[in-house]
């Protein structure tokens, strides 16, 4: 799809930042979207392509103001709801336990 | 598919998973063909960069037979093709004011490309 995710070409992004010693995660929530992509995705079936067009179906301006595994924890969600794996409400009610728990 | 059993995790991370498939058909394409990026704009996935739709390049190799992402990522199953490299001048992608010493070398499965007249 001509998505914003085919960014090849396009201008006005600046400079591409590199850091030094960049780590693999750059928090700890980051090393569990990793493994929860993982073995959430594989155990129900997912392939890697149907995860990247998952990200691409994110809406143009989500894509763009959120961070790398931001995307793939779109894309777990996206994709375990609709292979019927979780359901909203029950996504919901995880989120609204841990806001209490979390303080976020 | 299983889910990925325990004792593979650590492998599986740390090498990837093969993408390689047989593919029964001939190839299409050889090193040295010119070939155009085929205009396509399909509403699923694909990963032919938009920026090259309809430009030339020229084959450098042929990497053997992959499964195909523009079908599995819809459940169409794997459908291998032969995936080619392929290089475009960046004058070709940006216009007479791009370096004439820059080029863009792209992986691309042959429903990608057609044969450029």
């Amino acid at each position: 799809m001509n998505g914003i995710h085919d960014l090849g070409g396009m201008q006005g992004f600046g400079p591409i930042v590199r850091e030094d010693d960049e780590p693999v995660f750059h928090a700890e929530w980051e090393r569990h979207v990793f493994a929860v992509a993982m073995l959430a995705l594989g155990g129900a079936g997912i392939q890697v392509d149907e995860m990247r067009h998952a990200i691409e179906r994110m809406p143009a301006a989500d894509y763009l103001t959120t961070t790398y595994y931001e995307h793939w924890l779109h894309a777990c969600e996206t994709l375990l709801l609709e292979k019927g794996v979780i359901t909203a409400g029950e996504l919901d009610r995880r989120v609204a336990d841990l806001a209490k728990t979390e303080g976020v | 598919m299983a889910a990925l059993p325990k004792d593979m995790v650590r492998t599986a991370v740390a090498a990837g998973m093969s993408a390689r498939a047989e593919v029964a058909a001939p190839a299409q394409f050889k090193t040295g063909d010119a070939v155009l990026a085929r205009n396509i704009n399909p509403p699923g996935h694909t990963r032919l960069p938009r920026y090259i739709r309809g430009k030339r390049g020229v084959v450098q190799c042929n990497h053997g037979g992959f499964v195909f992402a523009d079908t599995r990522a819809h459940g169409q199953g794997d459908q291998p093709h032969y995936v080619y490299n392929v290089r475009f001048e960046a004058r070709e992608l940006w216009g007479a004011d791009a370096s004439p010493h820059d080029a863009v070398y792209i992986d691309l499965w042959e429903p990608y490309i057609e044969r450029a007249p």
